[in-house]
């Protein structure tokens, strides 16, 4: 059935083009420059949407080969991505006359890829990935929020996703370690960016709770000798998919360093007994994220004041 | 009640009687007291000719064949162009006559194109496929999630009638040729070399190769308002042409064996769309003293004859922002180019919502968007 409140392109569906091998120059996978421990820089930036209570809008600085093939472009396949949203907090503001009593503050939030976000085209009505994405992030920022302050309103955050986290390098065919592991790094963005968004809009809470990933990465030797016992993982934090071969696992978690409390915890794949590493892991990739929110915050409330 | 007694009575601060009062408060800026030197000015500090400012920055999407990021003072639009391809197999009404009769004429694309008998295809195909969204979280009013808002499905389609006059994107660009080998020919030619004469051979000889539409690109406009304050055509189709412009198309060909368009992933091989001409948008809104005037002199002619006299108090305003748009009726929209030797022409000329405005006043507005257009393409970098 087509949708007619848009513009429908070809009623017979277009196919995205597909790229011949270059025999002449092999793609080659993107290699992680950074320590295990060390986190993109990202760009955070408070208050750019005048019309919203509070905005932000987050950037990840692009990795190494991103930001080569940007300089010297040869290829058109982009062998990575960095992660660009927007995120506007509507509200506090009345529940609808209809609605049921409520004594705390009714938390909604939509996720919404931008159609040019991924390497595939996205739909415009949202998809389950999209939804899952949205609950994951209410669970985040309801522990933070102090919701009795504001009984019978409504508070509305949106995140718009610019460009997404790629989940594979796209040389790589899927396989059985495959999982969507960019959209973890997504939420990770999105509780950092939320989080920013609802300082600006004056919204009392706990702590800036901040979003961070670690995962269990097999090393690429011990994937080539085919090893059943895996013992060549490796704790990375806030890792790009695209840089790895196979990821065993991965842990985003939403954290408030004030309290020492994690409000959200999603964690995926095989991690092997070692989870407690893993949330360790996160949870440092969260206070690096802290520290950049509350530098965005700060500055934000400097320029209004 | 002692306290708010000894305040003086007009003490409201002008944002609270921006928002109790907007249409006396934008009034009193646009006619300040004769005694006063002070000019003409709007609310928002802009006399009424002037637009905001304007930037624009192309090409920081990784996923997108074009994009382009256009802020127009508080609004901004995000334009994401995606590339596909539609097989001419899938197209229900395809014929084969139509895909090699254009071959034949075609000609080098030099400056002025020769008029290209199969123009309408993009329109026919419906190779440009603009969308415009609001549920961005962009302005309070529009709910994310919720269906597209009937504001957002006109935005939408004047993209789209928009492209398709101003005929920004050329087919040719679309189209992926498939230069078939001669291989029937050269059969022909030795078979039927005894009676064939001499005129049909050198025909034969002359024509180039056979050639074959095989796909089309289908470019996917997509126009994300990050930031909504009034003016959004302005902003989206200026976002539309930085991106349009930024696009970059990979070299397709027909592959026999696959039977089906392969691309090749290397830059140096890929190609800009030549776009024709740069159609700048140029909306204007007017504000009027007294909303009702005209309306009444329609229903009570005798009563405001004397009134007919005197002009009408009302501005023209360019660029409305948010504020002024919900204070105002009529739009007008002038989308307007210059051609070679810097005349203007107008593309496109919209007018809705009153009466007030004039074939003088359009004579004005066209000035205006002459030099809005000059403004634009610095901007735009064209």
């Amino acid at each position: 059935m087509t949708d007619r409140r848009r513009i429908n392109g070809p009623p017979s569906g277009t196919r995205p083009p597909v790229f011949a091998a270059g025999a002449d120059r092999p793609a080659v996978r993107p290699v992680r420059q950074r320590q295990p421990t060390e986190l993109r820089k990202l760009f955070l930036k408070t208050g750019l949407i005048p019309s919203a209570s509070g905005s932000a809008y987050l950037e990840f600085e692009p990795s190494a080969s991103l930001a080569a093939a940007r300089a010297t472009p040869t290829s058109l396949i982009p062998p990575s991505s960095a992660l660009k949203l927007t995120c506007t907090v509507h509200g506090p503001k009345p529940l609808p006359r209809s609605a049921a009593y409520s004594p705390n503050l009714v938390l909604t939030t939509h996720v919404k890829y931008a159609p040019f976000a991924a390497r595939q085209r996205k739909g415009h009505i949202r998809d389950a990935s999209e939804r899952d994405l949205g609950v994951h992030l209410e669970t985040a920022l309801r522990g933070a929020i102090i919701a009795e302050r504001w009984p019978k309103s409504a508070l509305e955050i949106t995140v718009t996703i610019l460009e997404a986290e790629d989940d594979r390098w796209y040389g790589d065919a899927p396989d059985a370690h495959d999982a969507s592991w960019g959209m973890m790094n997504v939420l990770a963005g999105c509780i950092t960016a939320a989080s920013a968004a609802i300082a600006d809009a004056r919204i009392d809470c706990l702590d800036l709770v901040a979003g961070g990933v670690a995962a269990m990465v097999y090393a690429e030797e011990e994937e080539e000798k085919g090893g059943e016992e895996p013992r060549g993982r490796k704790l990375m934090l806030d890792t790009d998919p695209a840089e790895h071969r196979s990821i065993g696992s991965a842990c985003v978690v939403a954290y408030m360093p004030a309290r020492d409390e994690i409000t959200e915890l999603w964690l995926k794949g095989d991690s092997g007994g070692s989870h407690e590493g893993l949330i360790d892991g996160a949870v440092d990739a969260a206070r690096g994220a802290h520290g950049v929110l509350a530098e965005a915050v700060r500055e934000g409330l400097s320029v209004t004041n | 009640m002692v306290p708010s007694a000894a305040t003086p009575s007009l003490s409201l601060p002008p944002a609270q009687f921006a928002s109790l009062q907007p249409h006396a408060y934008l009034l009193a800026h646009l006619s300040p007291p004769a005694l006063s030197n002070q000019p003409s000015i709007r609310a928002n500090g802009r006399s009424p000719s002037q637009f905001r400012a304007t930037s624009a920055n192309a090409g920081s999407l990784t996923h997108a064949n074009g994009s382009a990021v256009v802020r127009l003072g508080d609004t901004a639009a995000v334009c994401g162009v995606r590339a596909e391809i539609l097989h001419t197999d899938d197209i229900a009404s395809w014929s084969v006559s139509s895909s090699t009769g254009a071959g034949n004429k075609r000609r080098k694309l030099s400056g002025e194109d020769p008029e290209d008998p199969e123009e309408s295809q993009i329109q026919d195909l419906n190779l440009l496929v603009p969308n415009l969204s609001l549920s961005t979280g962009c302005a309070p009013g529009f709910i994310p999630g919720a269906p597209p808002s009937a504001l957002a499905q006109s935005l939408s389609h004047q993209l789209l009638t928009l492209l398709h006059t101003s005929r920004l994107v050329r087919t040719d660009d679309l189209r992926i040729w498939y230069d078939v080998p001669d291989l029937e020919g050269a059969g022909q030619e030795t078979g039927e070399a005894m009676d064939v004469d001499v005129v049909d051979k050198e025909s034969s000889l002359k024509q180039p190769r056979k050639r074959e539409i095989k796909a089309f690109w289908v470019l996917y406009i997509d126009v994300m308002i990050v930031s909504l304050a009034g003016n959004v055509l302005d902003a989206a189709w200026a976002a539309v042409l930085a991106a349009l412009r930024d696009t970059k198309l990979p070299r397709a060909w027909w592959d026999v064996d696959a039977e089906s368009v392969l691309c090749s992933n290397r830059v140096d091989e890929a190609r800009s769309l030549l776009l024709r001409g740069l159609p700048v948008c140029s909306s204007f809104c007017v504000f009027e003293a007294d909303a009702a005037a005209g309306w009444r002199a329609v229903v009570l002619p005798t009563s405001i004859e004397m009134e007919q006299n005197k002009q009408q108090q009302r501005w023209i305003l360019a660029d409305p922002d948010g504020y002024e748009e919900g204070l105002t009726q009529e739009r007008m929209c002038i989308v307007l180019d210059k051609d070679q030797s810097g005349n203007p022409v107008i593309v496109r000329m919209e007018k809705n919502g009153g009466w007030t405005v004039g074939k003088e006043d359009l004579r004005q507005l066209v000035d205006v968007s002459a030099q809005r257009w000059e403004e634009m393409k610095t901007v735009l970098k064209w």
